[in-house]
């Protein structure tokens, strides 16, 4: 395969139609979101579901928490994967865990990187995305991963990562076409408990 | 949440002790041991860890645990993410780590486990006390207390003026109540 280089060509992807994307392909699979638009894009284009674990302000923790909960039901049959939906900042702020997924290897892991190159929430401030060959780097810490370009190959490789055993980390240019969300700011205890609660019905 | 130094039990045997703390520390291999028992009757699956080397005897002791997946994380804050994640997904664990690396997980703990509450033990090692040769560690370790309690953390301090016989009964009692 390929490394993860960036093409030229212009981001069709916008992040809301990926983040549909994502939750129909794993309606019943825990999924980690990061903080920010993720969330709150996410809400607007399928609602608060109890099997996403919203981060509402831990930034670089979301793909961390994530490994923590495949490395913890690696062994429980009713859990096919875990999913984090991260980006390219958050996934930045803590690089460091992709060597920690690499040294635990979680089969049932998959980081999805929706990487807009800029803190988006805070007015498009750019990231060291640009520069950065995540695809690469995720390969050399021992992950399986991919550069996932446009609608069609994010279902595809969301297929891929759903049938084949990871660790893995799938990179997924997106746009920076924000639509008006409103604020999410639920109370976290709340959050934790609904998704607790889905996790134990799930597991039973 | 709480967190446990040991208090200069890192000290060279050769470095100069008053009298009065000479007297009333246990050994090292006692606190060591104690913490050991503590930690065996929470039966972690996982041990998260950070280097120590006041906790060394103690992450010997669960590297080399058969039923016990010892691994390290590269900083404090990675390690409050995948213990809050192996929490929620119903593992026991914990974190040993020491008390200088304080600093780099504040935010994690105050907005994800204290938050959400996700209960979790973390044992800290005691360095900037007495017997510490590094100056620059007094510039953070000696501001620890402080810095927890403003945080909002709960914590439980193991040293000197703690009898030995109640350091595993602590250990056990902070997760349990975490």
């Amino acid at each position: 395969m390929s490394g993860g280089a960036l093409s030229d060509a212009p981001v069709e992807l916008q992040r809301p139609e990926a983040l549909e994307i994502l939750h129909r392909a794993f309606p019943d699979q825990p999924i980690v979101l990061t903080i920010g638009g993720t969330i709150r894009e996410m809400v607007a284009v399928c609602g608060r579901r109890p099997n996403h674990l919203p981060m509402l302000d831990s930034m670089g923790l979301a793909t961390p928490i994530g490994l923590g909960l495949a490395v913890g039901l690696a062994d429980e049959p009713a859990v096919e994967r875990v999913i984090v939906a991260d980006g390219d900042g958050s996934l930045l702020m803590g690089f460091s865990v992709l060597t920690t997924i690499g040294l635990l290897r979680p089969r049932k892991l998959i980081v999805v990187l929706f990487d807009n190159g800029v803190y988006l929430a805070t007015g498009g401030q750019r990231t060291a995305a640009a520069s950065t060959d995540f695809v690469v780097a995720a390969r050399a810490c021992g992950l399986r991963s991919a550069l996932i370009q446009g609608a069609a190959a994010l279902e595809a490789g969301l297929q891929t990562a759903r049938t084949e055993d990871g660790p893995w980390l799938l990179r997924v240019p997106v746009g920076t076409v924000a639509p008006p969300t409103p604020f999410f700011n639920a109370d976290p205890v709340v959050l934790r408990s609904d998704f607790d609660r889905w996790l134990a019905a799930k597991r039973a | 949440m709480a967190a446990d130094g040991v208090d200069g039990g890192g000290a060279p045997a050769s470095e100069p002790t008053p009298a009065a703390v000479q007297a009333t520390a246990p050994a090292a291999d006692a606190r060591s041991a104690a913490i050991i028992a503590g930690l065996e009757a929470i039966q972690p699956r996982y041990v998260l860890m950070l280097p120590s080397g006041t906790l060394r005897s103690i992450l010997e002791h669960f590297l080399q645990a058969s039923d016990v997946q010892t691994f390290p994380v590269p900083r404090e804050e990675e390690g409050i993410g995948i213990l809050s994640g192996l929490v929620l997904a119903g593992q026991r664990a914990v974190m040993l780590i020491q008390d200088n690396g304080i600093g780099n997980l504040i935010t994690a703990l105050a907005t994800f486990p204290q938050a959400y509450h996700v209960p979790m033990l973390i044992v800290v090692s005691r360095r900037g006390g007495l017997g510490e040769p590094n100056s620059i560690i007094h510039m953070v370790s000696g501001r620890i207390e402080a810095l927890l309690e403003a945080a909002g953390f709960r914590y439980f301090q193991l040293d000197g003026r703690t009898p030995i016989e109640a350091w595993t009964s602590t250990v056990v009692r902070a997760h349990e109540y975490a």
